[in-house]
């Protein structure tokens, strides 16, 4: 049995981990649940800003948060051209998994043809400075990513609950013609949408960076964790896929703790079965 | 044929006794090997449209067993072939039989479900078989060609020719036909005979067992076995990209996709340039599910789509629709049938008596629960209270396609058609799955006679898409006939046909009645009603609330008060 | 005044709704009727921007609106009460009522938009944070048409507001939709219940497969042998 300070930091970096699953899981959950588009890319798309990130850090020096303030504009109109491209194109749910993973193909052979398939740190002020609370060690770069995901759930959920803007795209993904009778532009939401799922890809690409070794092929790894998060937390929910992502990671954790660490993904993904067996009526 | 097919099997077993570089021969058996995982993922995928992510999981299950029974136990390799396959397939009906009885487990949520067992399996298998290094297969090589890659080659030949072989038999089978329908629209299926729940899961099995089987051969062909390697997603998502791009519809498509994508693979084989290719893989999988939704075979198929000769119409000998017992008695006993929908009653304790023989009109205000009474009757839901009784038998709680079996048959009132199955196969499926379980020949045989009561025989090979309004409503009509119910509901066949038209149906109604068969005839043109039908039965508010002679009823001051309110009886 | 003028409307390839011409006066309460599968629906959901039409002009107060988008047949003064309701029943009453006036005209007045709703419908008043799917058939009515007047409507369409309710809550809702033509604004209301419809309303046209058959006083359409032939399908 491992000790109690162990065990406490296996619970910290469970929350911080899973703060990451739920940011990654926020852009995919609401353009699932509101736009009714699987964007398998999205983990891409992540993984490219936080190349981006790392190599405008490495190359000129440039501070992580500058960047942001460029990729995260850029991405958001990379996010409303993908919607346009459903749309012109007329393409099916299940389709948008298999287009948005061919896209991923392309981002990521394009990543390992530039970056290629070595591991990358960026090197950063940020990634040096450790609090400790207690017995318990904290970084500043976990705590940055928690709070960028409580600030971006949380924000959004507001947006969605409290704002007209927020009624308006919930009342579109319920009925869209009768949305559009009372004056609700479903085409505008939708752009807005995807535009700002692909713009918090970004934030999850500057955490990335700020925590993470980058490999093209990790990519894929995330995938399956983020994808149980969001159908435990619930499509079109902001928090859900946060709270669901921060029990998966504290979990995993805990596991990896207390038995072999190869344990670990078996954790989420039997969640994630065992809840698609019991209540499948929450994702449709 | 014959000859042509005898002939390439001659020439593709010859190729180990060729004396080709070891290379090509590698290349050759992954070329079929991609076939044998396309081809056997497209049986339940493609054909049923139940999307999976997991094809991985079956072949590592299966490379997984050869790998631990021949590689650590020492087992003949040969004998554990089989018992992959079977591992494999246990798992998979294990999975199925939990997974296809929940309803809303279909589309985008199968595909993850199976991913995520991707993840299970290949995690228990690391740390159960494995053990984390992996598992060295050394074994003796059966001696049935010159060189070890030479008789992985002829095993993989024999897995892709057993799994083409299925994929065509179940193709042109009965099953297939199932499966297709089921991938259409599942519910109208299963309504039609369809048992559905016990195809997807036999589909499920076989694609399993063919999976488990590539692998089984594959953990001797890589020699070490290790869990990343095995159980990577680019095997999942690949036989889906093969099949994508071949075509998901027909049995040879993800064949074609298999050899395109392998060749495209291998054509780069260097270090930047297997990166080059797979981007390029992505690039296809996109422009191919935009532009070519039927893949490469389907829209070549679809190009150059001859007209298959018309058949000699087989004298249309209308026979008894069954032996008639003595008419006039009930056929059909309705009693407190109830049924709500979140907070709407629709169905409100309904009692009604079908008498044998007879055209029943089944009219009221819209929202009375005419529609309501035909989708519980045919099975399509359940009821909440009451009982049916079918020639005396009770049907609350029978499974949908046992109650057509059992001969009652209806109409849907926005025609639901099979889009990806001709107007003949339409016509053909209640045959094959009603209360006479026929062939696939006999079926369609019984289907021409009701093409020719129909009018529609000269579309018999085209496909629902292509037939305007009138036309799609007879196909329903004679969907429904060729299963020869003994009881039939027709909803709302008239609505939307010029008076022309629904004379020539009306006649058509009477004649089906003169054949034997019962019906229920439920109806807004007033006319029709009042010319065809021997008794009224009216609903409001999901009650009966009158039977009888079609002008007595309606002149009864409780029905003309439900149509036009009180005041003006 | 909105005027429909030679209109056709498909659904799908058939023709649902052919050659009609309708007028409604400003301050009218006019109603349509006609059998089931006459096209009422059809009719009315492409006045409301719903259905796109196939030939024919859609002409409020004199301006074409026919091509217009789905989203903007709003800023026209238009509002429908659907048929089935529609509402967004994860939502709750409150933000029902809110999507109402979605539109830039209608949000500034918003608070006394749904003072008015309140005062129509007492009942909603205790049900406003309850999701719009928990309440009853009748109580969904109410929302539905107070969702169409928080948008400030120069015409109100009603699609078959008594569908499936009992004629007690139907009275009352009649009661309602003649107090609000009362308060100045047009009403459309299409109805398969002839005798509720036929008593509010003064001036009727029937609709019978897709064309207009009859039009004139109420009064004098319910007593002709034409209305029950068509619903009742025997000569009177």
């Amino acid at each position: 049995m491992p000790s109690a300070t162990l065990l406490g930091q296996s619970v910290l970096s469970g929350v911080f981990i899973g703060a990451l699953y739920g940011l990654l899981g926020l852009g995919l959950s609401l353009s699932w649940g509101m736009l009714r588009q699987v964007n398998l890319a999205h983990f891409a798309l992540a993984f490219l800003g936080a190349y981006v990130t790392f190599q405008l850090a490495a190359v000129a020096k440039i501070d992580p948060f500058v960047t942001l303030a460029i990729v995260a504009p850029a991405f958001f109109v990379l996010g409303m051209a993908l919607h346009w491209f459903f749309l012109r194109f007329s393409v099916t749910l299940l389709n948008t998994l298999l287009v948005t993973f061919g896209i991923t193909s392309i981002i990521e052979a394009g990543i390992q043809w530039y970056w290629t398939a070595d591991f990358h740190r960026m090197e950063n002020a940020y990634a040096a400075v450790r609090w400790k609370l207690g017995p318990l060690f904290l970084a500043l770069t976990d705590v940055i990513t928690l709070g960028f995901a409580l600030a971006l759930a949380l924000g959004a959920w507001a947006v969605l609950r409290f704002t007209d803007l927020g009624k308006a795209i919930r009342a579109t993904t319920e009925d869209a013609p009768i949305a559009a009778a009372f004056g609700v532009n479903e085409k505008l939401l939708g752009f807005l949408v995807s535009g700002f799922a692909a713009s918090v890809a970004a934030v999850a690409g500057l955490c990335l960076a700020l925590n993470h070794t980058l490999a093209p092929v990790q990519i894929y790894a995330w995938m399956g964790v983020v994808f149980a998060a969001v159908m435990m937390g619930g499509l079109g929910r902001p928090i859900g896929p946060l709270v669901a992502g921060i029990v998966i990671g504290v979990s995993e954790a805990v596991t990896m703790a207390v038995t072999n660490p190869t344990w670990a993904p078996l954790v989420s993904f039997s969640l994630l079965i065992v809840i698609l067996l019991l209540r499948p009526a929450r994702f449709s | 044929m014959k000859t042509a097919l005898a002939v390439c099997a001659v020439v593709l077993c010859a190729v180990p006794f060729v004396g080709l570089p070891a290379f090509y021969e590698s290349f050759l058996y992954l070329l079929l090997s991609a076939i044998v995982l396309a081809t056997s993922w497209n049986l339940l995928s493609g054909y049923s449209g139940y999307f999976s992510f997991g094809h991985g999981a079956f072949f590592g299950v299966g490379v997984y067993t050869t790998a631990a029974l021949a590689g650590k136990l020492g087992w003949p390799f040969l004998w554990t072939l089989p018992l992959a396959a079977l591992a494999a397939t246990v798992l998979g009906v294990a999975l199925g039989a939990v997974v296809f009885r929940v309803r809303a487990l279909r589309g985008e949520l199968f595909a993850l479900l199976s991913l995520a067992i991707t993840f299970v399996l290949s995690t228990i298998a690391l740390n159960t078989v494995d053990g984390g290094p992996g598992i060295q297969v050394m074994v003796d090589m059966p001696k049935i060609a010159p060189t070890a890659s030479g008789v992985l080659y002829l095993l993989m030949l024999a897995a892709a020719a057993l799994t083409l072989w299925t994929a065509y038999a179940m193709y042109h089978s009965r099953f297939g036909t199932g499966l297709f329908a089921i991938h259409d629209d599942e519910d109208v299926a299963e309504v039609m005979g369809v048992p559905t729940y016990r195809f997807k899961l036999a589909a499920f099995a076989i694609s399993c067992a063919l999976a488990g089987l590539a692998g089984g051969i594959h953990a001797i062909f890589v020699s070490y076995v290790t869990v990343a390697e095995t159980f990577s997603i680019a095997l999942a998502v690949n036989v889906v990209l093969m099949s994508a791009l071949g075509g998901t519809r027909h049995w040879l498509g993800p064949a074609v996709g298999a050899i395109a994508i392998t060749m495209l693979l291998y054509a780069f084989t260097s270090g930047n340039a297997a990166v080059v290719g797979r981007a390029l893989s992505g690039l296809i999988l996109i422009v191919v599910i935009v532009a070519m939704p039927a893949g490469i075979l389907g829209q070549i198929l679809k190009r150059f789509r001859r007209e298959p000769p018309a058949r000699p119409r087989p004298e249309a000998i209308l026979t008894d629709l069954h032996h008639a017992k003595k008419s006039g008695e009930p056929l059909l006993v309705v009693r407190g049938v109830a049924k709500a929908f979140k907070g709407v009653q629709a169905l409100a304790g309904v009692d009604l008596d079908i008498r044998r023989g007879e055209i029943l009109g089944l009219v009221g205000p819209n929202g009375s629960g005419k529609s309501t009474l035909i989708n519980v009757v045919s099975g399509h839901y359940a009821v909440d209270r009451g009982s049916i009784r079918f020639e005396g038998e009770e049907l609350v709680g029978t499974p949908a396609h046992r109650i057509a079996r059992a001969g009652i048959a209806r109409t849907y009132q926005i025609p639901r058609p099979f889009q990806q199955l001709t107007v003949l196969q339409n016509i053909a499926l209640r045959p094959m799955f009603g209360q006479v379980v026929m062939d696939r020949a006999s079926a369609e045989a019984e289907a021409w006679r009701w093409l020719e009561f129909t009018n529609l025989a000269d579309k018999a090979y085209r496909y629902p898409g292509e037939l305007n309004l009138h036309q799609r409503k007879f196909l329903e009509l004679a969907r429904a006939l060729a299963s020869r119910p003994r009881l039939l509901f027709l909803d709302e066949v008239l609505s939307g046909l010029t008076p022309a038209e629904m004379d020539g149906a009306l006649r058509l109604i009477r004649a089906i009645r003169d054949q034997g068969a019962t019906i229920v005839f439920v109806e807004h043109v007033m006319r029709a009603v009042m010319e065809v039908t021997d008794r009224v039965a009216v609903l409001t508010y999901g009650r009966a609330i009158a039977e009888g002679a079609p002008a007595e009823v309606m002149r009864h001051p409780d029905v003309v008060s439900a149509y036009l309110g009180a005041a003006h009886v | 005044m909105y005027e429909v003028a030679n209109v056709a409307v498909n659904y799908g390839a058939a023709a649902a709704v052919a050659d009609v011409n309708l007028r409604i006066d400003a301050g009218e309460l006019v109603v349509v009727v006609g059998p089931n599968g006459a096209g009422k629906s059809t009719l009315i959901n492409a006045m409301a921007g719903l259905h796109a039409v196939a030939s024919g002009r859609l002409l409020v107060d004199g301006r074409d609106i026919t091509s217009e988008a789905p989203h903007r047949f709003c800023e026209s003064g238009i509002a429908i009460v659907p048929e089935g309701r529609r509402l967004f029943v994860n939502l709750s009453v409150r933000e029902n009522l809110e999507l109402g006036s979605y539109r830039a005209g209608a949000r500034k007045m918003r608070a006394s938009s749904l003072t008015r709703v309140c005062a129509l419908f007492p009942v909603l008043a205790e049900k406003m944070d309850a999701p719009a799917g928990a309440l009853s058939g009748g109580q969904q009515q109410m929302v539905a048409i107070g969702r169409a007047l928080m948008a400030r409507p120069k015409f109100l369409l009603l699609d078959e507001p008594s569908l499936g309710l009992s004629p007690l809550i139907v009275r009352d809702l009649f009661r309602a939709i003649q107090e609000i033509n009362a308060e100045g604004v047009t009403v459309l209301l299409v109805e398969q219940n002839v005798a509720a419809a036929l008593e509010v309303a003064r001036r009727a046209y029937v609709l019978e497969e897709g064309r207009i058959v009859a039009e004139g006083e109420s009064q004098q359409l319910v007593s002709q042998p034409h209305i029950r032939k068509a619903y009742l399908g025997i000569e009177a």
